[in-house]
């Protein structure tokens, strides 16, 4: 065993240093609890993401982050609104990578991360109207797809934009089931241009502060508030400018029952049940659905010309 | 064994209930009691006639055991009533006209208030045949249930699987159109 000597002895300087060190330490560490239990208390999450507060003007109630992220439409898991959070609990976005390309003059390829960083996030609460009668309200975060397509440059030819979400079995269960999956994969969503470029539509890449849980769509998904859930299409792989309208997943699936447009219309009802009112996910009593979702103001304009009975 | 068919029977409505008020697990309160109380009572009902294949032991009970499918029917009704449409009755109408999906249901409701009526002894005696309805229930309940899914999963297609089978084998007892045990003697 060694015998410790005179220059062993650690010096007073080096050792009143390190004790205000650890007691630093103890006081984030005592801070920092503090406010995970407050978060815990309120069923926050912790956020991870710095973005500009949405001043909440229609003073919206928003829905617990529990609510929105236990109760989720994502057919790549499983049909079970309740049961894709379980699943989808693994899914492993780091070093997801989104391609822009079709008819553009820029097209690219990049890591969902290098966006983030690209694009100042800003908070967006938006209604979220399911074609199945259910509403909640959520509080995005993410950055008008406008930015994006206007750094891409779409040429001339582009009149629509095409989505289209991840096709990986490994990641995905229902995708590896194939013919006996529940529907076709990949998911397709589309837009026309004018309503890609509305100030409403969002990519969204977090909500309560904190980047996306797995079942609301990781990493990046679509937010379009004045149309039916459906149309908000999940972690998605590739952006495409197209010339024609693109054929959307549940249009392909059952094209009486669902369009092109999908705007959250209250005089138009599904066939098989009412549109005129909605379910409010925490709360017993229904309310009426509104008119684009109640966004009329902002893209009643889009549709002026056009018989919305038909283009459903 | 009533004892038994009466905490059997009550079991999806105390798990629901629990579901719904002190684990507070259901986002969509409406919807989940459609789910709970439709599927109990197309289960419960679709047991009913299938009895006399399995569970000999049981089939005396039928009565009580239809009726508590009734049960879950009328819960089922209530819920879309009161809890859906808010009791504007007018509106109910409107839909339930309009809508295939809800008049099926409509009619297969109304062919189990009948049954209900009926089955006390007396009146059994004088409608028992009337009863045969209820097949005609289950096949318009089943085309409801597909209806209320917006994509069938492989897991409801197996129940429609075990449904087919079953009412085929019932269909085939009643009939005799095969028998099995001559073929194997043949």
């Amino acid at each position: 065993m060694k015998k410790l000597s005179a220059k062993d002895v650690t010096s007073e300087i080096l050792f009143n240093k390190r004790r205000n060190f650890l007691k630093l330490g103890a006081a984030s560490i005592v801070a920092s609890s503090a406010l995970v239990d407050l978060m815990a208390k309120e069923n926050l999450p912790l956020s991870n993401l710095k973005y500009l507060k949405d001043a909440n003007e229609n003073d919206l109630k928003l829905n617990t982050f529990k609510e929105i992220t236990s109760y989720n439409n994502f057919y790549e898991f499983t049909t079970s609104k309740e049961k894709v959070k379980d699943l989808a609990k693994d899914m492993d976005t780091s070093s997801w990578k989104i391609t822009i390309d079709g008819l553009v003059k820029n097209p690219i390829t990049i890591d969902v991360q290098d966006l983030i960083k690209k694009y100042a996030l800003e908070e967006r609460i938006y209604r979220f109207r399911c074609v199945e009668g259910w509403a909640m309200v959520v509080p995005w975060i993410g950055f008008e797809l406008k930015k994006l397509i206007e750094d891409v440059e779409p040429q001339a030819k582009a009149k629509y934009v095409k989505f289209t979400t991840k096709y990986d079995t490994e990641m995905f269960p229902d995708q590896s089931r194939g013919v006996f999956s529940s529907i076709t994969y990949p998911y397709v969503e589309g837009l026309r241009m004018d309503e890609a470029m509305n100030p409403l539509t969002l990519l969204a890449v977090g909500l309560y502060g904190k980047t996306l849980e797995g079942q609301n769509g990781a990493p990046i998904r679509l937010v379009v508030p004045w149309k039916y859930g459906f149309k908000s299409i999940k972690s998605i792989d590739k952006i495409t400018f197209l010339e024609e309208e693109p054929l959307n997943t549940w249009q392909a699936q059952n094209k009486n029952e669902y369009g092109f447009y999908a705007n959250v219309n209250p005089k138009v009802d599904h066939p098989r049940w009412t549109q005129k009112r909605e379910r409010v996910l925490g709360s017993f009593f229904k309310k009426k659905t509104l008119a684009f979702n109640g966004y009329e103001k902002e893209v009643g304009h889009m549709y002026k010309d056009m018989d919305l009975t038909k283009n459903f | 064994m009533k004892k038994i068919i009466w905490f059997v029977a009550f079991l999806p409505l105390a798990y629901m209930l629990l579901e719904l008020f002190i684990f507070q697990n259901a986002s969509d309160p409406i919807k989940y009691i459609y789910s709970i109380t439709g599927t109990a009572a197309i289960a419960i009902l679709f047991l009913t006639t299938t009895l006399s294949l399995w569970f000999k032991k049981l089939v005396k009970h039928r009565r009580l055991i239809g009726l508590f499918g009734f049960f879950y029917a009328f819960l089922h009704m209530a819920n879309f009533l009161i809890l859906d449409m808010e009791l504007d009755v007018l509106f109910a109408l409107e839909e339930t006209l309009d809508k295939p999906f809800i008049y099926l249901g409509m009619i297969s409701f109304t062919a189990l208030v009948f049954m209900s009526v009926t089955s006390t002894k007396i009146l059994f005696k004088k409608y028992n045949k009337y009863h045969k309805v209820l097949y005609l229930v289950l096949i318009l309940t089943t085309i409801h249930f597909v209806m209320a899914q917006k994509s069938l999963s492989i897991l409801q297609f197996t129940y429609l699987g075990i449904f087919a089978v079953i009412l085929l084998a019932k269909i085939n007892k009643k009939t005799k159109f095969f028998t099995f045990k001559e073929k194997i003697k043949a």
